[in-house]
């Protein structure tokens, strides 16, 4: 097989409907994805990659992946660990948030000013990870 | 709405790679907050792979509507993992097929003609939801 | 060699049947005597996204190489359907109607488009690829389609 790859790195999102932080998750994963690192990073659909999607698993079996959930259940994580081995980077939401001492998110779609104030400062974090990531300086 | 109603559980597909995952979504956003508040309720698709019990007991115990972003059908393979037959699955893009001059864009947000397109689709499953609350064929 | 050649972007995984001729247009013949089936490449069908709508010719057309027969529409493009060779449509796939995403889910196979009667295919297949040169010219174009994105 030939192969045009440069290295990645895989961005998977929580998609959490039900709860808010997966929707500032999804927002978060998309800028980074579109505007911040869209050279750089690739996604992976999650629920096809757990509904055996060949081409989301090989790609996170063979680069680094940044897992981001929106909660404790942690179902990005532990569902890439399951499938493809542990992720560079697991980046949980709620803990960001406390870290820069902003509120937990209360919509699930039509973020407030503030909350998409939030899916910024979250993408930046992603996108700083995938930097260590690329750059070998991952902690 | 009798009192006795049951809930039904509204799945999208969650994908973030579409914008067909983002009308699934939306779609399901508006059956429960607008059209059918208090009767469709929704889990994270993903929470029912990693086992969770109060996910599985969700769409074991109501039925499932399945809306799905791709031909891949996420959401409704998801669901037959649990050993549950969704009551009804719909591919998102027939919502686009049906409703030519509403094309939708956006992928995390959806625009406004994809905004409208999920307000449409959701008015329209709002029959598909009542027959299953009142406890029509599963 | 296999049934695919096959080449690696990112996460997609781009797919090339082989023993089919390819136009540079981005779309196949399967030749079968005088008659050949049509349809896009794996490369057209990844491009253009999720077909939505497909608007087909008539059973008794004629085009000729390079010709258009029909529209594709997806959510982010409509293109015209390019025959890779001449002749006459003497079949539509009778799947297109109610299931055109199997241009997306199977195109090397159960979505093909059209059964088309080859009017001049030694002439057509000057001007075709065989799948390894294909590949080469799909490879330029990926680059070049990640370039834009």
């Amino acid at each position: 097989m030939i192969s045009l790859e440069v290295l990645k790195v895989g961005i998977v999102s929580c998609s959490g409907e039900a709860v808010c932080e997966g929707t500032l998750s999804r927002i978060a994963c998309r800028r980074v994805l579109d505007d911040i690192r869209p050279a750089e990073t690739v996604t992976i659909c999650l629920p096809l990659f757990l509904a055996g999607g060949k081409e989301e698993r090989e790609f996170a079996a063979r680069y680094p992946t940044i897992t981001v959930d929106g909660c404790e259940k942690r179902c990005a994580q532990k569902s890439t660990e399951k499938l493809s081995g542990k992720p560079a980077r697991s980046i949980l939401i709620p803990e960001i948030l406390k870290k820069h001492g902003l509120e937990a998110p209360t919509s699930l779609r039509d973020l407030s000013p503030e909350e998409k104030a939030s899916a910024q400062l979250v993408a930046e974090e992603i996108a700083r990870a995938v930097d260590e990531i690329l750059n070998g300086t991952e902690g | 709405m009798s009192q006795k109603a049951k809930k039904v559980v509204v799945l999208p597909c969650s994908g973030i790679g579409k914008v067909y995952g983002a009308l699934a979504r939306e779609t399901a956003y508006e059956l429960m907050d607008r059209v059918r508040p208090g009767v469709v309720v929704t889990t994270c698709l993903p929470l029912l792979v990693i086992e969770d019990s109060e996910a599985k007991q969700l769409v074991t115990a109501n039925p499932v509507i399945t809306i799905d972003g791709c031909p891949k059908s996420c959401a409704q393979k998801s669901v037959e993992a649990q050993g549950v037959t969704p009551a009804q699955s719909f591919q998102a893009i027939n919502f686009y097929k049906a409703h030519k001059d509403l094309k939708p864009d956006g992928i995390a947000e959806l625009d406004e003609n994809g905004r409208r397109l999920a307000a449409i689709a959701a008015d329209e499953l709002a029959r598909v939801v009542d027959d299953l609350a009142a406890g029509g064929v599963r | 060699m296999g049934e695919f050649l096959e080449t690696t972007y990112d996460k997609f995984v781009f797919k090339v049947r082989t023993g089919y001729f390819y136009s540079q247009d981005d779309f196949w013949a399967d030749v079968d005597g005088d008659s050949a089936l049509i349809g896009v490449s794996d490369f057209l069908q990844k491009a253009k996204g999720d077909v939505a709508f497909l608007e087909t010719a008539e059973v008794g057309t004629e085009v000729k190489q390079g010709g258009e027969i029909g529209k594709i529409e997806t959510i982010k493009a409509t293109f015209g359907i390019l025959s890779p060779v001449s002749g006459k449509v003497i079949e539509v796939n009778p799947e297109m109607e109610s299931n055109s995403y199997l241009i997306n889910e199977d195109c090397y196979g159960a979505g093909w488009i059209y059964k088309i009667q080859l009017a001049d295919f030694d002439n057509d297949r000057a001007n075709l690829l065989a799948a390894d040169k294909y590949l080469d010219l799909m490879q330029g174009k990926i680059a070049e389609e990640m370039k834009n994105k």
